[in-house]
């Protein structure tokens, strides 16, 4: 983790208005969408029903030559107003007293069928529109309640989705729940879709294979639905393929200790060069048998119910708890069998069919990341890695094909795998969600995000009461001082891409990783985003997420990301020194302390010089001087004089900060986010011209190091070379588009540099326009 | 003729009835099990389709159908249980013109009066059936009485009260709107019925396609028997239709990916022709009333044809 140049400190340039106008505030970016949502409001007036104004204007003067609409003999032949008052004799002898009121109806709908009166200028129809769509909104008339605005327009799919969570939450007994949105909201409901739809279809297809099988695939689909049932329901098979469980008992073995050893025995590496060795060693080539790694996709499987079984929420999930995992294992029965039936048919076109390697890709558990893709263009790509994958396997290794089928169908018979999920969803029950980091989920305008941030959920498992109680005292504490912030951890919530073509990737971790490797640090993003979408629990996948944002100059970020890797994860080494550092560098000491003193105390070498009470307040001094003790332990370990120039960095003792950088960097010299923080921490004590050689060898070793280009760039300001800076921001813009500090240090750059008429592309982002007048 | 690729996999196509050469092309991504929905307005021109419009919707689109009042308004069914009303003479952003959410499920198929020309009919997975006017922003009544979804539901074509509807409970149920209950019941197939229509000439007559693969015609006032069985496609019959022309002309198309033309009273072989152009489920089929012969079908693989009947489809 890099640690942030502190502009404030070394530089003439105030930061204007700090982070209170940035857009992803989350406050801000609720307004916004409350904003958006009101003049949306206005544009659905033109929406509602009655609008016959178009119609009357454009519609066709089309006579009685219509086509087939006047048929011979038709009853309404006559013309209008003497039809319907007697029943055709067609049927008629069915019609009795009591059917008066559907008469009526019937008729007082025709008689509106004559054009309304047409009144220039605003009608009133359209206050009694805007008074329903009030109503409708805010839920106070029942019958109007199950209108919820609906905006076709592209644009606005993810409000739409936004707004009518909302709507399905009021009409669930919450009291404008906004913050329980990711509980009740429109993910859930497209699960449910995704499962509804395809029984149902998958019902028309499987005709041939017999009624007990049609029973289970409806018993799935009630079960999942809770719809009233009148078809018989069957239990799922029973276990019947025994030597198959003991070799799946045996594959769990083989396969945990890789993770185990991940949580266990922690490697004494905080650098990033080593972490891609690290991984290499855990996920690098295995001679594993295929059908392990056939485990590991089973394993989005049961990500897959367990995620579903989470957004059922407290309430449906209590209620379904003794049956609904089986249930859930029910349902991905229908979709194995589909793609067996449709693998049996001999004819090319069935092998061909891309429906055929979509619902392949369900039956696996992939689908889940669809979820989150109701926005059109990404989930086509989406269907397009899916067909290629499942193409390349087909293709290739049929067998493979066979055997994982046969997994798969294992999987879901498997006593032990209901007793595990049985555990699992114990524990997911316990989903008491910290309510602060709740609340700043308002920001998040992107239900999909949401949908991410409640996957991420599944990381507090045990943590989450304890991490409620530590949230909310912070809260009041801050509340007492004056401060109108919210603890740190939540004030960054995790923003994911709206379109992310990793998703579906058979493995986006290692993708990620290469990515990374290869400094295409954007992409790295996305597939890594891919992955803790996948494994939310992954403490890893959220480290390199956020080592990734931070050289990728994305600090909010980069928090958010470590903030997940530490709830998955409390004791990783790496995470609590990278938290330490980020709010080092948001100049937050208590939080910063915290952190290094628990990287510290878990640390397994000197775990022992931590005392093991309970410390309200942290002194920098107690710290510092635990970090020299371990640093005279050994003297050799990089990794305590990085930790410790960061401490310094915290009480701005720039000159101790940089000889520990410095010692740090003879033991790590490649290291190039020390280089970065040694730069950093110069640039900050005034000594901006050897920052610059920092920075300089920082990105000789890492050339793609955005944070590095965007560090010389304030490096060079604090020089008063603000030429020079702007070349080096928009460098760094140009890589990462998104890095907001940047943009915010480039606006006082090009302030400083006199050069005003710019200061307008910069407020549009038009990066072109920036890179043509300050090419690097 | 012309083929035209869509965006999404395609769902329903329907010929107007009032422009020989516009059709409408319901769609949804994602095979319609997840995702977003787009409903085109294609033109037919001597260079092939030229689109008019398009609406994209948060759901899928599962069928669509012409006013026949107006020839500019277009209804579509959606996934997520709404009805949506377009005016292709309205400014985009105000379209749709009127989105009616009362189903609580996908709403499968929806069907304009050809008589009663202000209404429309909804059928839905959530087992009823709805009843719609331009006007009034909310059903008229809902039809409640199967008890599994309704795939489809027809208004007569001569009647402006009477309608059948089909659903996955196996029967086929005849229904006067001015009636609390359905009229006839008909225990049609052993399986899901997926499709009806009635006869354009015989207003008793009513053909039906079902999950059992067959294709059967009834006279509703006799629910215990069919008139004749139509056997032939090799798997689930999605959607099954009489010609507006010919009164023993029948289209259907199927799960197995074809599409075939029928004559229920030819004396060897009912099965006029079998039309294998689509390489996904075909779904959506129509046939013109301005033209005759012209024949329509869309599927999941994303395209739309049009031909003349007695033509390959794929001949450009």
């Amino acid at each position: 983790m890099a640690l942030r140049d502190l502009v404030m400190g070394g530089s003439g340039c105030a930061v204007p208005g700090n982070d209170g106008s940035s857009s992803s505030n989350p406050l801000g970016g609720f307004a916004d969408s409350i904003l958006g949502s009101a003049s949306k409001t206005q544009e659905r007036l033109r929406e509602m029903p009655g609008l016959t104004g178009s119609r009357q204007q454009n519609g066709p003067q089309f006579g009685p030559t219509g086509p087939l609409t006047s048929l011979p003999g038709s009853e309404l032949d006559s013309g209008q107003g003497s039809q319907a008052q007697v029943p055709p004799e067609f049927l008629g002898r069915f019609q009795d007293g009591d059917a008066r009121e559907f008469v009526d109806a019937w008729n007082q709908a025709l008689d509106r069928q004559l054009p309304p009166p047409q009144l220039p200028g605003l009608p009133r129809h359209n206050e009694v529109a805007l008074f329903r769509e009030f109503e409708s909104i805010y839920g106070q008339e029942p019958g109007t309640s199950n209108v919820p605005p609906v905006f076709d327009a592209p644009p606005q799919h993810v409000l739409s989705g936004f707004l009518r969570s909302f709507v399905d939450s009021s009409r669930t007994n919450a009291p404008f729940p906004a913050v329980r949105l990711p509980e009740l909201g429109l993910s859930h409901a497209d699960k449910s879709r995704i499962r509804d739809r395809s029984s149902i279809m998958g019902r028309h297809i499987f005709a041939d294979r017999g009624d007990a099988f049609a029973d289970s695939q409806v018993n799935a689909l009630l079960q999942s639905l809770d719809i009233e049932g009148n078809l018989r329901t069957q239990g799922p098979l029973a276990g019947q393929l025994s030597e198959f469980e003991q070799l799946w008992k045996e594959g769990y073995a083989q396969s945990t200790p890789v993770q185990q050893r991940q949580i266990g025995h922690q490697p004494l590496v905080s650098l990033p060069d080593q972490w891609a060795n690290d991984f290499q060693s855990q996920y690098g080539p295995q001679p594993a048998p295929s059908w392990v790694d056939e485990f590991h996709n089973q394993q989005d499987g049961d990500q897959w119910a367990q995620q579903f079984q989470q957004q059922q929420g407290q309430i449906a999930a209590r209620a379904r708890f003794s049956h609904g995992g089986m249930g859930n294992l029910n349902a991905m029965e229908p979709t194995h069998a589909l793609v067996q039936t449709l693998s049996q048919n001999q004819d090319p076109k069935f092998q061909n069919s891309k429906f055929l390697q979509f619902v392949s890709k369900m039956s696996r558990g992939e689908l889940i990341v669809d979820d989150n893709q109701v926005k059109p263009g990404a989930a086509n790509q989406l269907s397009n890695s899916w067909a290629d994958e499942f193409q390349q396997q087909h293709t290739a290794l049929p067998e493979t094909w066979a055997a994982e089928f046969t997994a798969g169908e294992h999987m879901h018979r498997g006593d032990t795998w209901a007793e595990d999920f049985g555990r699992t969803r114990h524990e997911a029950v316990s989903t008491s969600d910290d309510w602060v980091d709740e609340f700043s989920k308002l920001g998040v305008r992107d239900w999909a995000d949401e949908f991410g941030d409640q996957v991420a959920k599944g990381a507090f498992g045990d943590e989450s009461n304890s991490s409620w109680l530590e949230s909310y005292d912070k809260f009041v504490e801050e509340q007492v001082k004056g401060e109108q912030r919210v603890p740190q951890s939540s004030r960054f919530v995790y923003q994911f891409a709206d379109q992310n073509p990793y998703v579906g990737h058979p493995n986006p971790l290692k993708e990620g990783q290469d990515l990374f490797r290869r400094g295409l640090l954007s992409e790295a993003v996305l597939a890594l985003e891919a992955e803790v979408l996948k494994n939310p629990d992954n403490s890893e996948g959220w480290r390199l997420l956020g080592i990734t944002h931070a050289e990728n100059d994305d600090d909010r970020q980069a928090i958010a990301s470590m903030v997940k890797a530490r709830d998955a994860d409390p004791s990783n080494l790496e995470v609590l020194l990278a938290l330490g550092v980020s709010h080092t560098n948001e100049l937050e000491q208590q939080e910063a302390l915290r952190y290094l003193r628990g990287w510290l105390q878990h640390h397994p070498k000197y775990g022992m010089l931590v005392p093991h009470d309970v410390v309200d307040r942290l002194n920098h001094a107690e710290v510092a001087n635990l970090f020299n003790e371990a640093a005279q332990m050994a003297p050799e370990d990089g990794d305590v004089h990085t930790v410790l120039g960061v401490l310094y960095n915290l009480s701005r003792d720039y000159d101790k900060a940089i000889a520990s950088f410095q010692t740090a960097l003879q033991l790590k010299p490649r290291d190039y986010s020390l280089w970065n923080k040694l730069g950093a921490t110069q640039a900050n004590s005034a000594r901006s011209a050897d920052a610059i050689y920092a920075y300089q060898e920082a990105l000789d070793l890492k050339p793609n190091y955005v944070r590095a280009w965007s560090n010389m760039g304030i490096g060079y300001a604090n020089q008063g070379q603000y030429e020079e800076s702007i070349r080096y921001y928009v460098r760094a813009l140009a890589m990462n588009p998104k890095a907001d500090n940047a943009w915010q240090y480039l606006r006082i750059s090009l302030s400083c540099a006199s050069r005003p008429d710019l200061l307008d592309a910069c407020e549009r982002r038009d990066l072109e326009a920036l890179q043509k007048e300050y090419p690097l | 003729m012309p083929m035209f690729k869509t965006a999404f996999n395609g769902y329903a196509v329907k010929f107007s009835p009032f422009l020989e050469s516009r059709l409408a092309v319901a769609t949804s991504q994602n095979f319609g099990i997840i995702g977003s929905g787009r409903q085109y307005v294609l033109d037919l021109t001597p260079n092939g389709f030229v689109p008019v419009c398009s609406f994209d919707t948060p759901d899928g689109l599962y069928d669509c159908t012409w006013s026949e009042e107006n020839e500019n308004i277009l209804v579509s069914a959606s996934g997520d249980g709404s009805v949506k009303l377009w005016d292709l003479a309205a400014p985009p952003m105000a379209n749709p013109v009127s989105n009616r959410q009362e189903h609580s499920h996908e709403v499968a198929s929806v069907d304009w009066n050809m008589v009663r020309k202000d209404s429309f009919l909804s059928s839905s997975w959530d087992d009823t059936i709805r009843l719609w006017t331009v006007d009034s922003p909310q059903s008229l009544r809902a039809f409640v009485e199967h008890s599994y979804c309704v795939y489809k539901a027809v208004w007569n074509p001569r009647h402006a009260d009477i309608f059948a509807s089909a659903s996955g409970d196996c029967t086929v149920r005849i229904w006067d709107v001015r009636q609390p209950h359905s009229t006839y019941q008909i225990p049609g197939h052993e399986m899901e019925i997926l499709s009806c229509d009635w006869n354009k000439y015989n207003e008793f007559m009513l053909v039906s396609g079902s999950v059992d693969k067959s294709i059967k015609l009834w006279d509703v006032r006799n629910p215990r028997q069919e008139l004749t069985r139509l056997l032939g496609h090799t798997y689930a019959v999605r959607q099954v239709k009489f010609s507006p022309h010919q009164e023993s002309l029948l289209m259907s198309c199927s799960y197995d990916m074809t599409v075939c033309l029928w004559d229920y009273r030819a004396p060897e072989d009912a099965l006029l022709a079998r039309l294998a152009h689509h390489t996904e489920f075909a779904v959506g089929i129509d046939m013109s009333t301005l033209v005759e012969g012209l024949l329509a079908s869309t599927a999941w693989d994303e395209t739309v044809f049009v031909w003349q009947q007695g033509m390959d489809p794929r001949a450009a």
